[in-house]
């Protein structure tokens, strides 16, 4: 028997609990006797459930159509033996061919809809994206990595390994790693089109090679498992709201002896001199703030805590503090008044935060600023570095 | 693994750069049913590499390529060979399928391919997905110009064998 024969290829499931009958995997059978079970179950499923049945295709990575129709079948005479149950089909936006495929199926049996799973599992990109923020994160990979550089190599960064960087945002981290260290190939992932767009433009005009940028889930990714000797995941952990389904997924693709490397931040340890209390305020305020939207600003010290819990062993943690003597303050300062934009801006005014509280919030970040422009002052941030083996 | 030569097209025609081509006995191929998704995925791993998002490309191109190996596999000739070519001219890849078969089969092929063509495309292969226990091969054919917007022909190949060639545009499909 070949490795390929001893690889579960696909997995079908019922979840009661929420009327879901979820698909995932790799379907080719040459006969449909092959899918029994699987079929069996989803018509079990349909007698058990009532008023609507999700069928959930996010995963589902390949389906040849003897399989799409098998499944179908059932599905669309349900559609006409029970008039009063509706099925929603679940698919991924990932998966080019998903949408397309199922939702002919809506055109066949109306009460059939099919829902392309968005971008609601990260919450913060819509802040992200907005109003001009690609600057602002060049900026901040500009100054991480005065100190990531000599941090990387500790962590399983050496030059000729195959990497990948999910949530790599605009690619600028992916770029500055592939100068430095030549891995021998990078596939970078993201699920903003725009940060991708943004970051294929950058590769082309700068005539760089040897990464690939992909549209992807980071909790559901389409890469295969085991492929990657280092898999990087910088500041996105804490803006997702269920953390342990990427890290999940990080430890998937990378091999076995592998590393992957997080990186996160405690927002309330922010810190400045002169006017220290005012910016304290302010960022125990950031982390509330993120808190109200689903993400952990605070999860850098809990790296090690997630790390062990996703199944990794020889756990690496440091920290670095960025501040306004790396290079010129004016770079950090530029990063602060971005912050202040994005977080006493639109994220304060959709919680609703009254003005009384936005000007003190607002006041907070211009201390920050001015403890970095000021000729004796001392301005910080702090980054939490993580890193763990996958077992052999 | 052979690479191609520069195939000649007529005047016109667009110049598709051979990409790659795996050529295999027929009764190889047809001795194991996975060998359809050992060579679409290894394919379309090799070919979507300098696309601009090779992973999703890749699961683009090897859900099509797969569904039009499926086809050959169902094959009734015994002797022979199978040959898989594909080539790129800009966005879209071409597949050229070499498949022997018997008279009856370049028929079908043939008769499958005009209808692909036909504005009822569409209509056809919704009524097999609401009719059908099984997809015929002209409907696996048809779901690739519904869903794909591939585009089908069939070329003359030698005389035990008819040669498929099928455009996918697949750059245009992707966010």
């Amino acid at each position: 028997m070949s490795p390929y024969d001893l690889l579960p290829r696909f997995k079908a499931q019922y979840d009661a609990n929420n009327q879901e009958f979820s698909i995932s995997g790799v379907i080719r059978p040459q006969a449909i006797d092959e899918l029994g079970p699987s079929l069996a179950l989803l018509r079990d499923a349909i007698g058990r459930v009532r008023g609507v049945l999700y069928i959930n295709v996010r995963r589902l990575t390949q389906m040849n159509n003897a399989a799409f129709h098998a499944f179908s079948r059932i599905i669309i005479d349900a559609c006409r033996a029970l008039p009063d149950l509706k099925f929603v089909v679940i698919t991924s936006s990932v998966v080019g061919w998903t949408s397309r495929k199922f939702g002919r199926l809506s055109g066949i049996e109306p009460n059939i809809t099919v829902e392309e799973y968005d971008s609601e599992f990260y919450p913060g990109q819509g802040f992200l994206e907005e109003g001009g923020f690609v600057p602002i994160l060049r900026t901040q990979t500009k100054l991480t990595w005065r100190h990531e550089r000599t941090i990387l190599p500790r962590h399983g960064m050496s030059p000729g390994i195959v990497m990948a960087d999910i949530c790599c945002g605009i690619g600028d981290f992916a770029v500055l790693v592939q100068k430095e260290f030549q891995p021998s190939r990078i596939v970078a992932l993201d699920h903003s089109i725009s940060s991708l767009d943004y970051a294929r433009r950058v590769m082309r005009e700068f005539d760089i090679r040897g990464i690939e940028y992909t549209y992807g889930d980071a909790s559901e990714m389409l890469l295969d498992e085991a492929q990657f000797d280092l898999v990087t995941c910088r500041h996105s952990l804490q803006i997702f709201n269920r953390p342990e389904l990427i890290l999940k997924e990080l430890y998937r693709i990378c091999k076995p002896g592998g590393r992957v490397y997080i990186t996160n931040e405690k927002n309330s340890h922010c810190l400045g001199e002169p006017r220290a209390e005012s910016i304290r305020w302010t960022y125990n305020e950031v982390a509330k703030l993120f808190a109200h939207f689903e993400m952990d600003v605070e999860l850098g010290p809990k790296s090690r805590r997630y790390l062990i819990e996703a199944g990794f062993e020889d756990i690496r943690v440091e920290t670095f503090m960025v501040t306004n003597m790396d290079g010129d303050p004016q770079d950090f300062a530029d990063v602060i008044v971005a912050w202040a934009d994005v977080y006493a801006g639109d994220m304060a005014s959709r919680r609703g935060d009254g003005p009384e509280f936005v000007a003190r919030f607002r006041q907070g970040f211009q201390d920050h600023i001015f403890a970095a422009l000021h000729p004796k002052g001392y301005a910080g941030w702090p980054i939490w570095v993580a890193s763990g083996r996958r077992p052999q | 693994m052979l690479m191609g030569s520069v195939r000649n097209e007529p005047a016109g025609e667009p110049t598709f750069e051979p990409m790659i081509q795996i050529d295999m006995e027929i009764k190889a191929f047809v001795s194991a049913w996975k060998h359809c998704d050992y060579v679409s995925t290894y394919m379309a791993r090799m070919i979507s590499q300098n696309r601009s998002d090779s992973v999703r490309h890749s699961n683009l191109f090897s859900s099509a390529f797969n569904e039009l190996l499926e086809v050959a596999f169902r094959t009734r000739h015994t002797d022979g060979e199978l040959a898989c070519r594909v080539s790129r001219h800009g966005a879209t890849d071409r597949i050229e399928l070499t498949i022997p078969c018997v008279p009856e089969e370049r028929q079908f092929y043939q008769e499958a391919v005009s209808h692909v063509a036909g504005f009822e495309a569409r209509e056809r292969y919704l009524n097999s997905v609401s009719g059908d226990l099984a997809p015929s091969r002209e409907v696996v054919l048809l779901e690739l110009a519904v869903d794909y917007n591939a585009t089908l022909s069939v070329e003359e190949a030698e005389s035990d064998a008819i040669k498929l060639v099928v455009d996918l545009p697949l750059e245009g499909l992707q966010h």
